[in-house]
């Protein structure tokens, strides 16, 4: 590596690496949107007891728990080519960036699926009971009454794991996408110098970690205005 | 393309035999980190004046930035640090030692937290429940408090350590012949990247789900006497 520590290249590689954050920024929100309806979706079967389906959704959560999120990028930017090229149709030369939200939606939705399972099943069935009762269909019972309460008790623990994905979005570049993380390494290349380079990407990644804690805090007080004091210090 | 399913086998024997290595660097930062993580909790809880700042931001920083990037900064600066000020070329140390300093002061910063929130989780009541029968400060915590925080901290103890298991992969980045390093290896040099790391793959799952079913038995020991819930088991 180069010679020596030179502190003024961490200040100057700031704004370059910033001009590559949108990448980042939309990796992160497609994931975690697409993540969102595709977790919904996948906490169903084991929310309803449907059998078998059941059975294939705890397998791919339980996958998806038991990789590295960079050997599911491998496997993604690997096996997608198979897996689409028995239908006929070749993928081989897609941009990565589809790779990359093929494989962090995958992982958020089973991440997801789990946080909205544990809170769907901590509203009272009485809701559901109630709900029936005035005549709502099941489909209404579901997002009327069900689920808004639901996505409150899940909020917190979807914010935690959109943060923790956030951080994952670093390793997209192994697999050839030019974010943050892919121009930091180009610059390492550029000028020779790594540590810098890592100290100013670290430093924009802990500043976009703060601002999203501080985001997400505020809208977890915005969900929980119908809440008495009393239910809150719980 | 087509998949040569015998090929997964014949990968799955050649990278099993980078387990050891992924071991050594998924818990000898764990059990380096749970005294960091000791240590930075206590701070955390007895505030001293100057230490608990620091220790404060870095937990925060910690948690806020990429496992990645601790990676990088300590395998490239540790080296240009040692250069710099003591005129030692470290070129002999093994690049394995730098990632297993790097999680090792990440893990500090994740077991601080999971160590203070299950001490935390310890009712006030058990210890002066303690104190009211003569127990000293020192039997108070071994005997009353931290066998209870242990056992509330397991589930998320577990996460950790899965969670550690996981980041190793990264190490392959800066060439450590770890599984994922290995199955990098397997795959260039028999053209057949997707085989290797469908074997990779099952590798760590199976540890995963070891590490798992270990975790729910030690809980079930160790929560046998507990008197909380909703249900009896």
């Amino acid at each position: 590596m180069g010679s020596s520590f030179e502190p003024s290249l961490i200040v100057e590689s700031i704004p370059k690496l910033l001009s590559y954050l949108h990448i980042t920024i939309e990796i992160l929100a497609l994931s975690v949107g697409l993540g969102l309806l595709l977790g919904i979706l996948i906490a169903m079967p084991r929310l309803y007891h449907i059998p078998i389906l059941k059975e294939i959704v705890t397998v791919y959560i339980s996958f998806i728990r038991g990789t590295p999120i960079l050997i599911q990028l491998f496997l993604v930017f690997y096996g997608l080519p198979v897996v689409v090229g028995l239908f006929g149709i070749d993928i081989t030369r897609m941009d990565p960036f589809y790779f990359v939200i093929v494989t962090y939606t995958l992982s958020n939705a089973a991440a997801f699926s789990e946080i909205f399972r544990g809170a769907i099943t901590s509203v009272d069935y009485g809701q559901t009971e109630a709900a029936y009762s005035i005549g709502l269909t099941p489909l209404q019972n579901f997002y009327r009454i069900v689920f808004p309460q639901a996505f409150r008790v899940a909020f917190p623990n979807i914010a935690n794991a959109s943060i923790s994905s956030l951080k994952d979005t670093s390793l997209a570049f192994s697999i050839g996408v030019m974010d943050m993380m892919g121009r930091g390494e180009t610059l390492i290349s550029a000028t020779m110098h790594a540590v810098e380079i890592y100290i100013s990407l670290a430093i924009i990644y802990y500043v976009i970690v703060l601002i999203f804690e501080r985001l997400f805090k505020w809208i977890e007080r915005y969900l929980n205005r119908y809440l008495v004091k009393d239910e809150l210090s719980l | 393309m087509q998949l040569d399913i015998p090929f997964i086998w014949t990968a799955f024997t050649e990278i099993i035999k980078a387990l050891p290595l992924t071991l050594i660097i998924a818990i000898a930062p764990i059990l380096i980190g749970l005294l960091i993580g000791i240590a930075v909790a206590f701070l955390r809880m007895n505030p001293i004046k100057i230490l608990t700042p620091i220790a404060n931001f870095y937990v925060s920083f910690y948690r806020g930035t990429p496992v990645i990037m601790h990676i990088m900064i300590i395998y490239f600066g540790v080296p240009i640090l040692f250069e710099s000020t003591f005129g030692i070329s470290l070129n002999f140390v093994p690049i394995a030692v730098f990632v297993i300093i790097a999680l090792a002061l990440n893990a500090g910063a994740y077991l601080s937290e999971i160590i203070r929130s299950g001490i935390l989780s310890v009712s006030k009541g058990q210890i002066d429940a303690a104190y009211s029968i003569g127990m000293t400060t020192s039997e108070t915590l071994r005997r009353i408090v931290l066998p209870q925080a242990f056992a509330s901290a397991i589930p998320n103890l577990t996460n950790i350590i899965i969670g550690f298991l996981h980041a190793t992969s990264i190490a392959f980045l800066v060439s450590v012949k770890e599984l994922t390093g290995a199955a990098n290896i397997v795959a260039s040099s028999n053209l057949k990247f997707l085989e290797a790391f469908i074997a990779v793959g099952i590798i760590y799952w199976g540890i995963t789900i070891i590490i798992e079913l270990f975790a729910q038995l030690i809980e079930r020991k160790i929560t046998a006497y507990s008197n909380t819930g909703v249900a009896r088991n």
